[in-house]
């Protein structure tokens, strides 16, 4: 398997095997780009395609700058914690992986306690906390939250991938007269990157997609975030729902998303290199 | 795991060099202390600043009579919701509801991660398309996916369920809830690993392929094992959120025929039916499940958990 | 990839965090004041803002006050329990930020219980009374007194296929019986209800127990009424679910699926509310066989349960209430007249599809052009009846919805006692909700 010599038939297996996965990712997906393409009269038709493909539900969200404010928000908000959390999670996760100190367990099981709490009981004291400190309803009122959710996840992915680095590499780091705060720099992080940018995925990709906090943190659209706007998506009437809008919407705020994932899939690159392995 | 690379024997040969050694271990240890907490300090503080409060509370609300609307009936009552909500039909079949989702989505998420995290990891094409577009579904925003599925299965309406209804039926309604919970987390699995399969060193793959062992050899005996922390992560994460199944429900079926799951009534209680009493037990209920599962986790895979048993 | 990237990230990271900072203390500044950097008061509306042209009215009201008030609208979920959700939990922590409130009609008590908002007295509550529907200031009524302002109403109507159907039916029994000649026929024949477990179903069962003049909760909201009027209203929703006349989707339908089942030919009656003929003439603009569905639909009042006896449909609609924790009371309440005059219900009509609660309006020409079914609407509106009034409508409802699903298998003397005895439990604040 991994002493791959690219013959055509190895090539047309891996082909099958690509195609299968594009099905199963995109099948469900180009069904709600084809809801987001009918207009009112075919959506209803339990088509696959639409037959009068529309742009109506596009240009009526591009028109509305309730939803480009809140893509705005979004971007800002979601980079920023992702950037946060990372730096948080991966300075935890060096030292729950490498070095001995009291309360590591503690630590480690804590985070997870906080991982596993629902959501929906902390949401009403969150907000009377923002309310009363005055950061309901701003960028930092989600951004602390979304930090404080996403760092379980990061110091748990993390660490589990700091302690299968080679360790050999840092120590000899330290030998030429590093500190352990070099070695970590200089050595383990690029070693850590895969687990690091998956790392940045997920946490980008739980933050774009959450629900709950946007909703209940906010009020105005200087800083509701993509899936909360899309829950204020009005039909033309009170029972209609915005079924093409809602689908445009959920189109458009994934690209962000691919776009991010193309730049990053490349980091996490396909097993250490043989050198790297010999300490 | 790197132990083996310290040269066995030193330590006999050289009992001055122990003594030194011993000196500045301990000098070491104390700094590697400081670092420790120091590398640590802001994600515990910025953890325990936001959620201490709010789950302390949560516990403390699950002890009292607590209802929004009538605020002068409020009193503790010490565990009388617990037995109210552990002596209801309504609490254990949204349980069952939610274990069947669970465990058979965990499952199915593992074995479909893992086929998709090897084919993303060695495909020696379109590596970076097959990479991206896996990763979609888990992009797409759970409650958009959640209605497209819904109008895919509704009679009539979509594609897929044409002159059925499915949705009107307990256990059709909850195999399409797993399929929309399973298509949408498969990459968030498969994501994780992934990174793991990129810690396996090529060397020793290659190394076992050159001793005769076979591709299922080499992946149950090598791959498996190295992975075995990733494996933990991802299925750990992957439970505690597949428990807290909400989004799904709420949109596909609402809850109706027994498909309720506990966040849902969770949710009814707290949010609809603003009794924070049961509504916080509830929660609290949720939150010792997940916390068994859990623990049942990290003791079956005993020293791949983060912070046990690692040396250097 | 080695030292930069981390100190970068550092020093990015305190300056947004600053950013952050000074957005916040701004932020705070301003709403400190309590006003616009002009000095007029704001008055921040939560609820129905959103609403189709009522931009218009908003910015028509700002310019009749001249400076005593401007209305800032401000967005809201668009489903129902969504919106409850915010309001309250913002009220809940006495937030000064919302001043007037568009209520659903069925969290009047419940908001006025809590003390979230204010009694309309005096000339208000006159005004707000004068030329209304009498059954609509019912839904914002709580223990007789006044807590809403009528804002805008709704009941169901039956629609149906007008060559399928000669003379629209006027009870349930004849209707399904129809119903199933049609499909001995091998006609299109369903009839569409709301039967998903959710709000419309409460909706729709109201509205056939209140025809029967069965209640759930007496007046005061302490005791549950369920008896034998219960048992009829059940047994016909089963009699209705287990026809054959109903679709397979039953127990999956809101809204937008009995619309569906109208628009796709295959029921030939559909319960829904008067939207159904706006929203078939625009899917008929873009597709021949909504079309053909369009100039087919015809409209009658919802049939009764008793023959010669009026149906009591259940009214829909938002009242506006004014925060108690609102600095500006007296504008608010300027506003919330300003933005419901008859002229102004009118507009909603026509552009967001609302119709008013002003009894003038329905004669409007306009309005008559607009909404041809609007004599039947009236009909009905007149004799209309309210959803449970009680500060647990949530819970009632919650329980009604869960205990009534699916449709099919209800047993009516059973499903009664269940429904009583949760009830009572709710009431008295016992039990949990499924």
């Amino acid at each position: 398997m991994s002493t791959a010599v690219e013959t055509p038939r190895r090539k047309l297996a891996w082909s099958g095997a690509n195609l299968i996965v594009l099905v199963y990712a995109f099948i469900p997906v180009l069904w709600i780009v084809s809801l987001s393409l009918k207009d009112t009269g075919t959506l209803n038709d339990g088509k696959f395609w639409p037959s009068s493909p529309t742009r109506d539900s596009y240009s009526q969200i591009f028109n509305n700058p309730d939803f480009l404010r809140a893509l705005v928000n979004s971007i800002g908000i979601c980079a920023i914690a992702t950037v946060c959390a990372l730096v948080f999670g991966t300075m935890a996760a060096y030292a729950i992986a490498r070095l001995e100190f009291p309360g590591k367990r503690l630590i480690v099981g804590v985070s997870l306690l906080i991982a596993m709490f629902p959501q929906i009981a902390l949401v009403t004291p969150l907000f009377k906390i923002e309310t009363a400190i005055g950061i309901f309803d701003t960028w930092l009122g989600l951004i602390i939250p979304y930090i404080t959710f996403a760092l379980p996840l990061a110091i748990y992915t993390l660490s589990a991938f700091f302690r299968e680095i080679p360790w050999e590499l840092e120590k000899a780091a330290k030998m030429d007269g590093a500190t352990p705060f070099q070695a970590f720099r200089r050595v383990i992080t690029p070693l850590a990157m895969p687990g690091v940018f998956t790392t940045a995925i997920l946490v980008f990709i739980a933050c774009w997609n959450d629900f709950l906090f946007a909703l209940s943190l906010t009020s105005t659209s200087r800083s509701r975030t993509v899936p909360a706007a899309l829950s204020y998506f009005q039909g033309a009437t009170t029972f209609e729902v915005p079924t093409g809008p809602i689908a445009a919407a959920a189109v458009v705020i994934t690209v962000p998303i691919v776009i991010f994932v193309l730049f990053f899939q490349r980091r996490i690159v396909a097993g250490l290199t043989s050198g790297a392995v010999k300490g | 795991m790197t132990t083996q690379t310290l040269p066995p024997g030193d330590a006999e040969v050289e009992p001055e060099g122990v003594r030194i050694a011993r000196q500045r271990h301990s000098d070491g240890q104390k700094a590697e202390r400081r670092l420790g907490l120091l590398l640590c300090a802001p994600a515990v503080f910025i953890m325990l600043a936001v959620t201490a409060y709010p789950i302390v509370y949560a516990f403390w609300l699950s002890l009292n009579r607590a209802d929004l609307r009538t605020p002068d009936a409020n009193e503790f009552i010490g565990l009388d919701n617990y037995v109210t909500v552990l002596s209801s039909p309504i609490w254990w079949t949204a349980f069952g509801v939610t274990m069947f989702l669970t465990v058979l989505g965990a499952a199915f998420e593992l074995v479909l991660g893992m086929v998709l995290a090897i084919v993303m990891h060695r495909t020696i094409i379109g590596r970076g398309l097959v990479r991206t577009s896996a990763l979609v579904p888990y992009a797409i925003v759970t409650v958009v996916a959640a209605f497209s599925w819904r109008f895919a299965w509704t009679q009539d309406l979509g594609w897929l369920a044409g002159d059925n209804a499915p949705l009107t039926g307990m256990w059709s309604s909850l195999w399409i809830i797993l399929l929309a919970e399973v298509w949408k987390t498969v990459p968030f699995m498969a994501l994780l690993l992934m990174a793991g399969l990129a810690l396996v060193p090529e060397d020793l793959l290659k190394a076992a392929s050159m001793d005769g062992a076979s591709t299922w050899q080499r992946f149950w005996k090598i791959t498996i094992p190295l992975m075995k922390p990733a494996i933990l992560v991802a299925l750990l994460f992957r439970t505690l959120d597949a428990f807290r199944v909400f989004d799904n429900i709420f949109v596909l079926t609402s809850g109706a025929n027994n498909t309720s799951s506990v966040s849902m009534i969770g949710y009814n209680n707290l949010i609809g039916g603003l009794n924070l009493g049961i509504g916080s037990t509830i929660s609290v209920l949720i939150f010792l499940s997940i916390a068994i599962i859990a623990f049942i986790f990290i003791k079956l895979f005993g020293a791949a958990a983060p912070g046990e048993g690692e040396k250097r | 990839m080695t030292d930069r990237p981390a100190s970068s990230r550092r020093t990015r990271r305190t300056r947004y965090a600053a950013r952050g900072l000074a957005v916040v203390l701004a932020a705070s500044g301003l709403a400190a004041c309590g006003g616009g950097d002009d000095g007029i008061p704001v008055v921040n509306l939560y609820g129905g803002a959103a609403a189709a042209g009522f931009d218009k009215i908003i910015a028509d009201c700002n310019a009749q006050a001249d400076g005593a008030y401007r209305i800032v609208g401000n967005l809201l979920p668009s489903d129902a329990d969504g919106q409850r959700e915010q309001l309250v939990r913002r009220l809940a922590a006495k937030d000064d930020g919302l001043d007037l409130i568009g209520m659903d009609v069925v969290w009047t008590a419940e908001f006025a219980e809590a003390g979230w908002v204010r009694e309309i007295t005096g000339a208000a509550k006159e005004a707000a009374e004068e030329g209304t529907l009498e059954p609509t200031i019912a839904t914002a009524e709580w223990k007789d007194k006044l807590y809403g302002i009528p804002k805008h109403t709704n009941v169901q109507l039956l629609w149906y296929r007008k060559s399928l159907v000669p003379t629209p039916p006027t009870t349930w029994d004849e209707m399904i019986d129809m119903a199933k000649q049609l499909k001995a026929d091998g006609k299109p024949y369903e009839i569409g209800f709301t039967g998903s477990q959710y709000e419309g179903y409460v909706v729709g069962f109201n509205t056939i127990l209140s025809s029967y003049g069965g209640t759930l909760v007496n007046d005061e909201s302490t005791q549950a009424t369920v008896d034998g009027k219960t048992v009829d209203a059940l047994a016909l929703i089963k009699k209705f679910a287990t026809s054959g006349v109903a679709s397979a989707s039953l127990s999956n339908s809101q809204e937008p699926e009995v619309f569906a089942q109208m628009q796709q030919g295959r029921a030939a009656f559909i319960l829904n509310w008067p939207y159904v003929l706006s929203a078939m003439r625009d899917a008929g603009s873009g597709d021949p066989k909504s079309q053909e569905v369009y100039d087919d639909l015809g409209y009658a009042p919802y049939p009764s349960v008793v023959e010669g006896e009026t149906p009591k449909v259940t009214l829909g609609g938002m009242n506006y209430g004014i925060s108690t924790y609102s600095k500006h009371p007296r504008e608010t309440l300027d506003a919330a007249m300003c933005l419901r005059t008859p002229e102004h219900q009118l507009q909603t009509a026509l552009e967001a599809g609302d119709p008013p609660v002003a009894e003038a309006v329905y004669t409007e020409p306009e309005f008559t052009e607009a909404y041809p079914q609007g004599q039947d609407m009236l009909t009905e509106l007149q004799v209309a009846s309210s959803r449970p009034i009680s500060p647990l409508y949530q819970n009632i409802s919650t329980i009604v919805s869960t205990t009534l699903s699916p449709p099919a298998q209800i047993q009516p003397e059973q499903t009664a006692r269940q429904l009583k005895s949760s009830i009572q439990d709710a009431l008295e604040g016992k039990g949990i909700l499924p």
